[in-house]
């Protein structure tokens, strides 16, 4: 009796063994970047996401009935519409300040030249994480030039990276991700620094040359300094300056695109190069 | 005709899966609060208990994980890994214990919670590519997230035996 229960046992032995070995080595593999496992993320993505794409029209067609015919005739169009107005106005009053802060700044400067955003990409966000990791999907990938490190934003500021791309999806790392980090400055100060997601909802400042003068309310911006991100998009708005932990002060920051909301994100896939920002004293004449 | 039953059966089974993994990333999105549950964890902890079968749990847990893992940005492997553990673990209980019991329910769904949440977090952080809440308030979010994963899978399980007591 007891030969017959070991002999039945033995697949489960042999199925749970080869079950850890594949995960183990797939783990393994994507630690020490020895091979490349990105293809069967993409064949799953490309499988399993266009399900999500109709799960989410659906839902979405469920909604918009409701709101449009049953809850309130008339009245959501008028509320989006506001809502696109106010994201438009919103964009451009950053960008006006930012070019009055710019225009003074670089009055003296020589051959600067602005850096600009080329026909973003409006992407539709079609699903979120279902691991609880902090990532979102898109309905946008490689074919429509969309690739790793493509950054992604919405009018109230940037919402993160792309990490994976397939042909038509991407998943998208937001900046509230522990393993997100960007290149930030103080719109007021032009203080450089940088901000880090810590998995929760609110950013820690990582790293500032001088934080004496920080306060809450202050904003940050994309200072384009990590290649991702261009200049000038607003990143988050400093929420509370604690005490001295370390070198720093323990510094939180809000984002300022509400990311547990984001419906339409733009994905920018060409921007120009930053030129080099010559010396100030450069050109001056000489005392 | 067996044969066309067990594909028949597989593809139902398939189906199931993939439709909890893609649920779980529309619900997320839609309702915040879905970012608490663990759908995939229910399921492999509901599959493991009913079926009582380890190699089929084992598969379960394994193409759930893959699934859930391939669609976020946690490491390739973690949840896989996971899930095959806890729905083994699940499979092997459901033979020895008396998972009827709503108090072996709860505690098994709560502790199975919490062990996927910190083996995931470790593999992820030993890889040195950790997407998990590194605040501090991870282990307030773990505790949150396994009791609704028990309530919800108390409440699956409720039906499951309404079901079975009304077809039997």
């Amino acid at each position: 009796m007891s030969r017959i229960v070991v002999a039945s046992k033995k697949p489960v032995w042999i199925a749970l063994t080869v079950a850890l070995v594949v995960h183990t080595g797939l783990i393994s593999l994507q630690g020490r970047r020895r091979i490349d496992t990105s293809f069967i993320r993409v064949w799953i993505i490309d499988s399993l996401a266009p399900l999500e794409k109709i799960a989410d029209r659906s839902f979405s067609r469920v909604r918009q009935s409701w709101d449009r015919y049953i809850a309130l005739i008339g009245v959501h169009d008028e509320n989006e519409r506001l809502k696109r107005e106010n994201d438009e106005l919103r964009l451009q009053v950053v960008q006006q300040r930012e070019a009055v802060l710019e225009a003074e700044r670089i009055r003296v400067l020589v051959g600067f030249q602005h850096s600009g955003i080329e026909n973003p990409i409006l992407a539709r966000v079609i699903a979120r994480d279902p691991a609880r990791s902090q990532t979102i999907t898109i309905d946008k990938g490689t074919a429509h030039g969309l690739k790793t490190d493509t950054a992604v934003f919405t009018p109230s500021g940037i919402v993160g990276r792309v990490i994976h791309s397939s042909n038509y999806f991407s998943i998208v790392q937001l900046i509230i991700d522990s393993q997100s980090a960007v290149g930030v400055m103080l719109q007021s100060t032009r203080r450089q620094g940088i901000v880090k997601g810590n998995g929760g909802p609110d950013l820690d400042l990582d790293y500032i040359d001088d934080d004496s003068d920080l306060k809450e309310g202050d904003t940050f911006l994309t200072s384009g300094g990590d290649r991702i991100y261009p200049k000038g998009l607003p990143v988050g708005i400093i929420t509370s300056v604690g005490p001295r932990r370390g070198l720093l002060k323990t510094i939180e920051v809000r984002p300022s695109a509400d990311l547990g909301r984001l419906e339409e994100v733009l994905c920018i896939t060409q921007q120009h190069e930053n030129a080099e920002v010559p010396d100030p004293t450069e050109g001056q004449p000489v005392p | 005709m067996r044969r066309i039953t067990t594909i028949r059966i597989i593809g139902r089974f398939a189906t199931a899966l993939i439709a909890v993994v893609v649920m779980q990333g529309i619900l997320s999105f839609k309702f915040k609060v879905f970012g608490y549950f663990d759908l995939p964890l229910i399921c492999c902890v509901y599959y493991g208990f009913t079926l009582s079968n380890p190699i089929a749990s084992i598969i379960i847990g394994s193409a759930l994980g893959l699934m859930q893992d391939s669609l976020s940005g946690a490491v390739l492997g973690a949840n896989g890994l996971s899930k095959t553990l806890i729905a083994f673990f699940a499979a092997t209980a459901g033979g020895k214990f008396a998972v009827d019991q709503v108090v072996t329910r709860v505690f098994a769904l709560f502790l199975f919670s919490l062990g996927d949440d910190l083996l995931v977090t470790i593999l992820a952080l030993m890889v040195g590519s950790g997407s998990g809440p590194t605040y501090s308030g991870a282990m307030s979010t773990w505790l949150l997230s396994a009791t609704f994963n028990t309530l919800f899978g108390l409440v699956l399980f409720g039906y499951h035996d309404r079901w079975s007591n009304a077809t039997t």
